[in-house]
């Protein structure tokens, strides 16, 4: 394969999370995109410093410093952004930063969402620690881990709002006056970008704070100073002594067990984060390459809805596995009735945590693989196709090539660095 | 009657009893129509009170234990016509959960043409729990057969028309109590409307509960005079209205969701309103739009005696007389939608529902109370469906005729005659209307236990034996599946009175077959099929609603068949992409994972 005609998308194998590096042809020199780099439970053999640490090393720049051109965090999870906490991100050059609009700061709505996740995931969490404590079982500590992925990742957020070196721009998509799909930036000559989520949408803005989360505050706040709940009229109107009516133990049993809304506020909450991913699709040439970050169904409606976001779809050659193979973050209408899976390349960024047994979903995968699209899974690299995908380092990384149709003619040698403006 | 047999100068007791509720809930207290007094039926209750069919139990899961209970006999309550309202005394509350619960019923009695009962093998009332825990929500329990309120404590920033940190409590909302007796109500007419095989089934449940509350709460016309004399000259315009319909749930932070589509002429039905609570407040705008056109219709000549003419209202406030009139007017309208969205229950099938058949059924079922349309109600009705683009489905046009049942041609008769049990029974709860106290079910008969073990509500055994006899005769007519088993779902005998004082009487039962081959893939919700059939007092068949199972038969049946599981997996699909909890499943959660998203102390909680 001719060197400048191939993409080669590199995943690195974090455990839990996501991480991958997509490098860029062009005739000065390769391009770097950086899709988030997270954890929170590490890989067999590695842990999220190794992974950083080799990210570095693959990223030489011109000067010496390692440099990547754009930085994307596609949402706030600690899987996707626990990486960027490490202090050798201060060494690295980088020339922009894309992060989705609900992490711009001056953004009142996108304040708004923020403020909303990050006060019910420690109100959630304080309130399973508590539980944990009291009786620990398999699905207690997972719905723990599902909010501490959600609680605010103070250092990793600073890296990505202020840190890096030679001062990036940082760009909150989609903007809010946006009205195509498709940008450039003079940072990646020669390849479109589209934004296919997080929607600005008043309705999408409503469902990223989720109603049950705002149930569940309320009734947190009703609690009184000792964690109980009150008392609905005083103790004078208590009947001490035998029960008036009829009511079984066993109905009585039933009825105090009510009110432990927990475990669907859990996911409310982790849905609704997931809801903020940035959703991209990166055009080389003719060539399509999709990162959907962990989008949920409201994001992928939207896209599969609008036509031109749906023949972005459609033309996809290489596939991010939305959120770690689970069963709402790839539609079944995108695999069966969207892609056309011939030659189509995929990675899956994942490794089995005991209290989510649902991800990876196996039937997902089998209907991936059904049509015809050649799938690596970061946990299983070994068991990749050879012929279509590299095994590196001990299983630290997996790459796959991917040859460009119709390569960009002559992109610029040298962009202006200040390329701040966004040419539509 | 007894007494007076026995005693030729006894008193005899009031029919009716009146007793005070908030017409809204607490926070509204201060306007003039909140605090008013309904009747109910006199039926002496027991402390609690503990009626006929509800028992009101106030023990509080949240802190183990009972509060006092209100003996509604006691002579100063009677004196002053029930307690005065007051949030801090829990006797006004079990007075007004009973109150609202009992009116709620009635309404259901009156529309349906027979009594609501209850009764189950284990339970022979609903119980309503009006402080059964700690939480801003409430929700109707099959396995309790009974409806449990939360309280809460208001929020300190937003605590909206409250206090901060006021204590609130669902049960004090009179639209929540009606909301949550009407699921259970439906719960006992459909079983099988707790089986989300489509995405209108559970959005039936949320917008019919809500259509009830709604309506309900319009027949009072203290409240909808403040609304219409704030409309001024604006009549036209459901403005006022539709905020009064809107304030659901206000207080409780609860279903506020339910009616947001009202006034908002934009939200209309489509493939991407999809969660139950939305998709049933379109259902609840459209009946609100049928609702408003036929107001308006009625109040034309008010307006026009008025206005002597011009139609165009004087600026100022309106003459309370005018506004008298008017508000009678909007309250007999409200009256007569209800009774005709609640009879549309007899003429659905057992299972499945959809928008489209609630729509058809409504139709039907007005058709047969009244063949001509002399207030307008059906095409009101028509053209607010059609602006919510709510459209029935396989039918030649919009237009009324289109929309009714097909009438079957042969039919096979229902056996009235010839089986002893039918005809036993349809004189038992004939001469049984209007006779409180004789409504027991006669479970010295056997009751009747469905292919997954629950109790057909109201149904003996000998009865269902008979009506088994003639389902397994014509499974053809009847569209049933030649091989499954049959399952008798329930039989009734309507008696209902016409506006032209013609006696409607009609015998509806229920047929179901199931088929768990696919179950676990399925979420826990087989494929099943059923069978309505309406027939006249003689067994004449009049409709035959079907919902069929059966992939080999006719064309228009396989058809039919095939259609509805295509429709179920693809609601699978969605409802599964629609909540966040699936990716978190295992496979014993995913195997019974539509049964759970059907429970109501989790869909309420929102």
């Amino acid at each position: 394969m001719a060197e400048g005609s191939v993409v080669r998308i590199r995943m690195y194998n974090v455990g839990f999370g996501d991480c991958f590096l997509v490098t860029v042809p062009t005739r000065g020199r390769p391009r770097r995109i950086l899709f988030d780099c997270g954890s929170i439970k590490k890989a067999e053999k590695h842990s999220i410093d190794d992974v950083v640490a080799r990210l570095v090393q693959d990223c030489p720049g011109e000067d010496g410093k390692p440099a990547i051109d754009v930085v994307v965090a596609t949402h706030r999870h600690r899987d996707h952004v626990s990486g960027f906490e490490l202090a050798e991100w201060s060494g690295v050059t980088v020339g922009e930063v894309w992060m989705p609009w609900t992490e711009d700061p001056a953004d009142p709505d996108a304040q708004a969402v923020r403020t909303g996740h990050a006060k019910l995931a420690a109100a959630l969490d304080a309130s399973l620690q508590l539980k944990l404590k009291a009786a620990p079982d398999e699905r207690l500590k997972g719905m723990a881990l599902a909010v501490q992925n959600a609680l605010t990742n103070e250092g990793a957020m600073r890296t990505l709002h202020d840190g890096f070196n030679g001062n990036p721009v940082r760009r909150y998509m989609p903007l809010k006056d946006q009205a195509r799909l498709t940008f450039e930036t003079p940072v990646l000559p020669g390849v479109k970008i589209s934004v296919l989520g997080p929607s600005r949408d008043l309705d999408v803005i409503r469902d990223m704070n989720p109603p049950k989360g705002k149930s569940y505050l309320c009734l947190g706040d009703s609690l009184d100073v000792r964690g109980e709940p009150p008392s609905p009229f005083d103790d004078s109107w208590k009947i001490e002594g035998d029960a008036p009516a009829d009511l079984s133990a066993d109905d009585r049993k039933k009825l105090r067990a009510q009110g432990d809304p927990d475990a669907a506020v859990v996911a409310s909450l982790d849905s609704a984060v997931n809801g903020t991913s940035l959703m991209l699709v990166l055009q080389v040439g003719a060539t399509h390459f999709l990162f959907p970050g962990d989008a949920q169904w409201g994001t992928w409606q939207a896209a599969m809805r609008n036509p031109e976001a749906r023949d972005l779809l459609s033309a996809t050659r290489f596939y991010k596995v939305g959120h770690h193979g689970s069963h709402n973050a790839t539609p079944r209408e995108f695999v069966d009735e969207i892609i056309h899976g011939k030659g189509m390349r995929g990675m899956i960024s994942t490794n089995p945590v005991a209290s989510w047994p649902g991800i990876p979903r196996a039937p997902l995968l089998a209907q991936l693989t059904g049509h015809n699209v050649a799938l690596a899974r970061s946990d299983q690299s070994a068991e990749a196709d050879p012929a279509v995908f590299h095994v590196g380092e001990d299983g630290l990384y997996v790459d796959v090539e991917i040859e460009i149709a119709d390569p960009p003619a002559d992109p610029p040698v040298d962009p202006p660095k200040d390329g701040a403006t966004v040419t539509r | 009657m007894a007494e007076r047999l026995q005693d030729p100068h006894a008193i005899r007791p009031p029919s009716r009893r009146p007793l005070k509720v908030f017409a809204t809930d607490p926070m509204a207290g201060r306007t003039a129509g909140n605090r008013i007094t309904v009747d109910v039926e006199n039926e002496d209750p027991k402390p609690g009170p503990r009626g006929d069919r509800v028992a009101v139990i106030d023990y509080d899961g949240a802190h183990d234990c009972f509060y006092q209970q209100v003996d509604l006999n006691t002579p100063a309550i009677l004196m002053q016509g029930g307690l005065e309202p007051a949030e801090a005394d829990p006797r006004f509350h079990q007075q007004m959960v009973y109150a609202v619960a009992t009116r709620t019923l009635e309404n259901f009695d009156r529309a349906l043409g027979r009594w609501q009962s209850f009764q189950t093998r284990e339970y022979d009332r609903l119980r309503l729990f009006p402080h059964a825990f700690h939480g801003a929500n409430a929700f109707y329990s099959r396995e309790l057969n009974g409806v449990l309120f939360g309280y809460f404590r208001a929020d300190k920033e937003n605590f909206g028309r409250n206090l901060p940190g006021q204590l609130v409590y669902t049960c004090l909302a009179h639209d929540i109590i009606v909301h949550e007796v009407t699921h259970a109500v439906v719960d006992r007419l459909r079983r099988h409307f707790l089986e989300p095989t489509n995405e209108d089934v559970l959005a039936f449940h949320e917008g019919f509960a809500d259509i009830v509350a709604l309506f309900q709460h319009f027949t009072f016309p203290e409240l909808l005079r403040d609304a219409i004399q704030s409309s001024g000259t604006t009549l036209d315009t459901p403005g006022p209205m539709a905020d009064l319909a809107r304030q659901f749930g206000e207080a409780t932070g609860m279903g506020q969701a339910l009616r947001s589509a009202i006034g908002r002429k934009e939200l209309v039905l489509g493939p991407s309103v999809m969660e139950p609570h939305e998709r049933g407040s379109i259902l609840v705008a459209a009946v609100f739009d049928g609702f408003f056109l036929a107001y308006q219709r009625r109040i034309r000549d008010l307006i026009r005696i008025a206005t002597r003419g011009s139609g165009v209202l004087p600026k100022g406030d309106l003459h309370p007389d005018l506004i008298g009139r008017i508000a009678g007017e909007a309250s007999a309208t409200a009256q007569s939608i209800l009774g005709m969205c609640i009879r549309a229950f007899d003429y659905l099938a057992p299972v499945d529902v959809t928008f489209s058949d609630y729509l058809r059924a409504m139709m039907t079922a007005d058709y047969e109370m009244s063949h001509s349309d002399p207030l307008g109600l059906r095409e009101s009705m028509i053209e607010g469906f059609r602006r919510r683009r709510i459209f029935a489905e396989d039918v030649a046009s919009a237009a009324e005729e289109s929309l009714l049942w097909p009438a079957p041609v042969n039919a096979p008769q229902i056996p009235v005659d010839s089986e002893q049990a039918i005809l036993v029974y349809l004189m038992r709860t004939a001469t049984n209307f209007g006779r409180p106290r004789m409504r027991k079910l006669d479970y010295e008969k056997g009751f009747i236990v469905d292919q997954d073990g629950e109790e057909v509500p109201g149904l003996t055994e000998d009865v269902a034996k008979a009506l088994h006899r003639y389902a397994s005769d014509h499974r053809d007519p009847l569209q049933l599946h030649p091989k499954l088993p049959i399952q008798v779902q329930g039989f009734h005998s309507v008696f209902r009175v016409a506006p032209s004082g013609r006696l409607v009487i009609e015998l509806v039962a229920q047929f179901v077959q199931t088929d768990k081959t696919a179950i676990d893939a399925l979420g826990g919700i087989p494929l099943r099929g059923g069978t309505t059939v309406v027939a006249a007092a003689d067994g004449t068949i009049r409709y035959i609603i079907a919902k069929p199972i059966h992939l080999g038969g006719e064309q228009s049946v396989r058809d039919q068949a095939e259609a509805r599981i295509r429709r179920q997996l693809g609601y699978l699909d969605i409802a599964d992409a629609l909540d966040p909890e699936t990716s978190f499943m295992d496979d014993e959660g995913l195997k019974t994972r539509m049964k759970t998203r059907a429970d109501f102390a989790k869909l309420h909680f929102r």
